[in-house]
């Protein structure tokens, strides 16, 4: 009775062991997501530099930046000369993007775009295709009372 | 009675040698995942210094906005700031401690070379280039603004570039 009492710890010590192993080599596996915050940096920058390019929709002050022509697009307000806000937007994100994230003959499979106003979607732009392995931003600001968010995200 | 008692040594011989056994192979294997990531460290964190380094240049005092197009503004980089950078870029050769930086604009698209002739009808700006010694590059966004006249009227003009940083090869 004694010696299998024994020959029971023993087993169990061993299990006991070997399951530590594992945790420890599980935990090393898991902890390895740095490679894709260093890649988000660069959608980030992307979207913040797209917000501050100066579109050629004007109002009576001046030539508008991106956001404030998503606010104008939000308003369905027309530029000086008439054109709708929303197809200047539209026009000038699809160009920039297009020309930043090249399709052909690159890595990049998709991209995505979307703009929300007061959480409405206003605008959204997407080519190619959406995969598992992507990068993305969130870039969320306030201008005028009205709270925009635009998520950008790209595939590979 | 003494027989019984080398079997239980054995036992306990045997038992020590598996436990030991199993450590060391568990180790090797532990080792052998760690040095296989090694590498593949080595470049994501040459990749990220090499983001940072561009971070930095586009926010720092020499290529930065600033407020000069308004509020403060990240990743913003001064056009007319650039260009006089330019034409003083031996002075600066070795400030920044890489082989070269170069300003592309992406949107709208220019290749043209810029000059004090043609600015700022021209799509890149190489402030610094030092050929011999130039690694590959990293790049990150940056809105690249200047001061623009119409009809009359100062306003600001941010276009979409990408800032280029060729670090020091390793030679």
């Amino acid at each position: 009775m004694k010696r299998a009492q024994e020959e029971m710890i023993g087993f169990v010590l061993i299990v006991i062991i070997v399951a530590v192993f594992i945790l420890i080599f599980i935990g090393f596996m898991i902890s390895r997501p740095e490679k894709q915050a260093v890649e988000s940096f660069e959608a980030e920058s992307f979207v913040q530099s797209i917000l501050q390019f100066t579109t050629d929709c004007r109002d009576n002050l001046e030539f508008l930046s991106i956001d404030s022509l998503i606010n104008k697009c939000q308003k369905k307000e027309n530029c000086l000369d008439e054109r709708y806000s929303c197809e200047v937007l539209e026009k000038n994100l699809n160009e920039i993007i297009s020309k930043s994230w090249n399709l052909e003959n690159s890595l990049v499979k998709g991209y995505s775009l979307i703009i929300l106003s007061n959480k409405q979607p206003i605008l959204t732009i997407q080519q190619g295709n959406s995969t598992s392995n992507s990068i993305g931003a969130v870039q969320s600001f306030v201008k005028s009372g009205v709270s925009t968010e635009v998520d950008f995200e790209v595939s590979y | 009675m003494f027989v019984k008692a080398q079997l239980k040594i054995q036992q306990m011989t045997f038992m020590l040698i598996a436990i030991t056994l199993l450590f060391v192979i568990a180790g090797l294997f532990v080792l052998v995942f760690m040095f296989s990531g090694i590498k593949e460290s080595a470049n994501e964190l040459n990749e990220r210094n090499a983001l940072l380094l561009v971070t930095r240049l586009a926010n720092s005092p020499e290529f930065s906005c600033g407020e000069s197009f308004g509020m403060l503004k990240l990743n913003c980089v001064d056009e007319d700031k650039a260009m006089i950078l330019k034409q003083n870029s031996k002075i600066y050769s070795n400030f920044w401690g890489v082989a070269g930086i170069e300003i592309q604009k992406i949107y709208p698209e220019n290749l043209a070379e810029c000059t004090l002739g043609n600015y700022p009808n021209c799509g890149l700006i190489t402030v610094y280039s030092d050929d011999k010694n130039k690694g590959a590059s990293s790049s990150n966004f940056v809105s690249l603004c200047r001061k623009e006249n119409f009809e009359g009227e100062v306003y600001d003009k941010c276009e979409i570039a990408k800032l280029l940083v060729f670090p020091r090869s390793e030679q």
